[in-house]
């Protein structure tokens, strides 16, 4: 995977959790959820800056993400609602 | 005391079994019915240390009941209860970042403290690894490595326990370099999270943690029980075999407890003098308690299947597939565990909604939980089912009459669920979208202790509070049948006390097609729904009344019009004829709006489901 050029990035910077696919690792950047909501996430380490895998989806069309080696469910309009952006492979490697 | 701290899912119970045995109660709090686990440890001196179990918390914002009451807990604020001396801090190491977010607020409560690393079992197998050491150095307090399950390391958490009983509070000393760090002024709370974060982080990096690989099994049987065919298919098969195992297997165990019920009540009445209290005893205390043991078997098989699947991790995944229709009517994945319950007893499956974080999710599902057809109705179906309606095959040779309309009264109860929640997520539990979130925690075999003492807990709780009830109510109905005296015996029925009150409400359920002995079982059976066939037994003096008595069948037929015994079926379908429930709700919502609301609302659609069905039919 290569570096994301400077034009392709306002679109990343638009990368929403649900629309990554299987397996691909990305950092989150933001959350955009009221707080009653984000709190539950941030309490189970899924903060700005932190290292999320979607390795599954549930019947119903839901990411399964994997995130510090703790899997958790979503709804699809949660995943929708947190901002990725992809990390680069070799930082994946380093 | 000393208190037990850690995220859901971390061995808590497990350790707390380990370290206590079966020198355990469960209580609840005063005020709410989080659960109270105390129990007391034996130290090999001959000394007694109590332990508390905690609910199993991620953080302290007081979102949820479980935290509020853990944090309540840990500052002493609870009624009757000191805070406790010194905290054990339990954490599934395989997930130590994630669980570790725990450790700072834990810290920050000044308390003598030891981490406890559960797990190490599987860290090792998956390739992981911690440097105790440094992590004790790093965070100043003491850190032990355990695996709950098997016992290893449960020695040394003993002698922690040894160390502090005598005293030796050396751990307070340390200088902790955490409890400053949150500074004076305080921080936006996402602030605040990235704070902590950071500072796990680099503490488990000084520690050397190595973290596990992901685990193959877990992955593999995800990739089954998630997918999109095999998943529902295997859900539904599940919740088939739940049914199955309620209906068919505790069957026999109900009938030999029955049968053991009528036996010694038998022995008794020849072993007690023929005077007043003689009935009192027999028909009235031994049958009534009889008639809810009865019901213990179903409730023991249920709570086995729960919570082997529980345990082995499936039942996280049933929420998630479960919670796609469950949203659409306006509930969520984890109300999927409560409503199962509900199909034994609405009492343990409202205590089990206390997992949904979303406080308006969890009283839409507490509030629909009674219209799971419960143990408690089937009595009262069975006996109305066999007088009235006949037994002519309906779907050729799978079903007759008879079942089709048992399960007819399931679908009403469950469709009366989902427009209950439908409606109540639209006016009084309105709210803007709410989250659904669930930690799936790896696959295990479940642990056969842990299961047998949940199991013995359940019972517990289950006889002593069901118990209490009929207990007291058979004593005042039978005293009702005594008085007043005519000519020193007991008056007919219908002129006794209890007569008398069933004519009073006689003209509200005339419409119905009831008279007044259904009146009388109505009103008794407001205790618990069974109440109702023993009541009618003795109403209309046939002994041994239970759900085959052909003699009580033969009565109902009589007296009853056909319609207006469909119309009693749909009310007990509907009403909320359970004191226990209502008892329990006042204590899960903290006052009396919740459970009046839904005692009349249920009673509302009794009725009117009855005087429909008296006019159709
Ligand atoms: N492999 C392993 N599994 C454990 C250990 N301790 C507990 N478990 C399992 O982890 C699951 C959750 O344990 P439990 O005590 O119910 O966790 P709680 O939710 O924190 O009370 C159960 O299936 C246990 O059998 C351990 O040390 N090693």
């Amino acid at each position: 995977m290569q570096l994301p050029t400077v034009a392709e990035k306002a679109h990343i910077e638009d990368l929403r959790l649900g629309d990554v696919p299987m397996q691909q690792e990305v950092e989150l950047v933001s959350i955009d959820l009221p707080m009653e909501l984000a709190e539950p996430l941030l309490e189970r380490g899924v903060l700005p800056g932190c290292r999320i895998c979607p390795v599954q989806s549930s019947p119903g069309g839901d990411p399964v993400v994997s995130v510090d080696g703790s899997l958790l469910a979503l709804r699809r309009e949660t995943a929708d609602c947190l901002c990725v952006r992809l990390v680069s492979s070799f930082q994946d490697v380093g | 005391m000393i208190a037990l701290v850690g995220p859901p899912n971390s061995g808590k119970t497990t350790l707390f079994n380990r370290l206590t045995g079966l020198r355990q109660k469960v209580a609840n709090y005063p005020g709410v019915t989080v659960e109270k686990h105390l129990g007391m440890v034996n130290l090999d001196d001959g000394r007694q240390v109590s332990l508390v179990d905690l609910p199993g918390v991620h953080g302290f914002s007081a979102r949820t009941l479980d935290e509020r009451v853990t944090r309540d807990v840990l500052e002493g604020k609870i009624e009757g209860m000191r805070s406790p001396d010194a905290l054990i801090l339990i954490v599934d190491v395989t997930r130590l970042e994630a669980q570790l977010m725990l450790v700072e607020p834990v810290l920050d409560m000044d308390l003598p403290t030891l981490l406890v690393l559960n797990m190490v079992d599987e860290l090792e197998a998956r390739g992981g690894s911690i440097d105790q050491e440094a992590l004790a150095e790093r965070l100043g307090v003491d850190v032990v490595r355990t695996s709950a399950r098997t016992g290893r390391g449960v020695e040394e958490v003993l002698a922690y326990l040894r160390d502090l009983a005598d005293g030796d509070t050396s751990v307070e000393n340390i200088e902790r370099e955490l409890s400053n760090f949150a500074g004076s002024q305080p921080l936006p709370v996402i602030d605040a999270f990235a704070a902590r974060r950071r500072l796990v982080r680099s503490v488990v990096q000084d520690a050397g943690f190595a973290s596990p690989r992901p685990s193959r099994l877990t992955e593999r049987l995800d990739s089954v029980f998630l997918h999109k065919v095999w998943g529902p298919t295997i859900f539904l098969a599940v919740v088939l075999l739940v049914f199955q195992s309620i209906f068919t297997w505790a069957v026999p165990l109900m009938d030999g407890i029955d049968w053991m019920v009528g036996t010694s009540g038998d022995w008794i009445a020849a072993a007690l003098p023929d005077t007043w209290y003689r009935s009192l005893i027999v028909d009235g205390v031994w049958a009534g308690v009889g008639s809810v043991i009865i019901f213990l078997p179903q409730i023991l098989v249920l709570f086995l299947f729960l919570g082997i699947l529980e345990d082995s991790g499936y039942m996280a995944r049933a929420a998630v597939i479960a919670d796609r229709t469950m949203y659409r009517v306006g509930l969520q994945g984890r109300a999927f565990l409560p409503l199962l319950s509900g199909y034994a007893c609405a009492v343990p499956a409202i205590l089990a909604a206390r997992t949904i974080e979303d406080e308006r999710d969890r009283l839409a599902t507490i509030f629909v939980t009674p219209f799971m057809t419960c143990s408690a109705r089937l009595p009262v179906y069975a006996i109305l089912i066999a007088a009235f309606i006949p037994n002519k095959p309906v779907l050729g040779p799978i079903m007759n009459q008879q079942a089709a309309t048992l399960l007819g009264l399931y679908g009403l109860g469950v469709v009366a669920a989902i427009g209950t929640a439908f409606l109540l997520k639209r006016t009084l539990l309105k709210a803007s979208p709410t989250s659904f979130l669930m930690e799936l925690p790896p696959y295990r075999i479940p642990d056969p202790r842990t299961l047998l003492l949940r199991l013995l807990d359940r019972s517990k709780i289950f006889l002593r509070r069901a118990g209490r009830i009929i207990f007291a109510v058979t004593i005042v109905l039978w005293v009702l049948t005594q008085f007043p005296r005519t000519e020193g015996g007991p008056p007919d029925i219908e002129q006794s006390a209890l007569g008398t009150i069933g004519h009073v409400i006689e003209p509200v359920i005339e419409p119905l097609g009831f008279d007044w002995r259904i009146g009388i079982g109505i009103v008794t059976s407001l205790a618990a729904r069974e109440v109702i066939v023993g009541t009618l037994g003795t109403i209309y003096g046939v002994e041994e009344a239970d759900e085959e008595s052909f003699a009580l069948q033969e009565i109902l037929r009589r007296d009853l019009e056909p319609g207006a015994a469909i119309g009693l079926l749909v009310f007990f379908a509907f009403a909320l004829q359970c004191m226990s429930t209502v008892a329990v709700m006042r204590r899960e919502t903290a006052g009396w709006k919740w459970p009046a609301l839904q005692f009349f609302y249920m009673l509302l659609l009794g009725y009117l489901g009855a005087f429909i069905s008296f006019r159709i039919f």
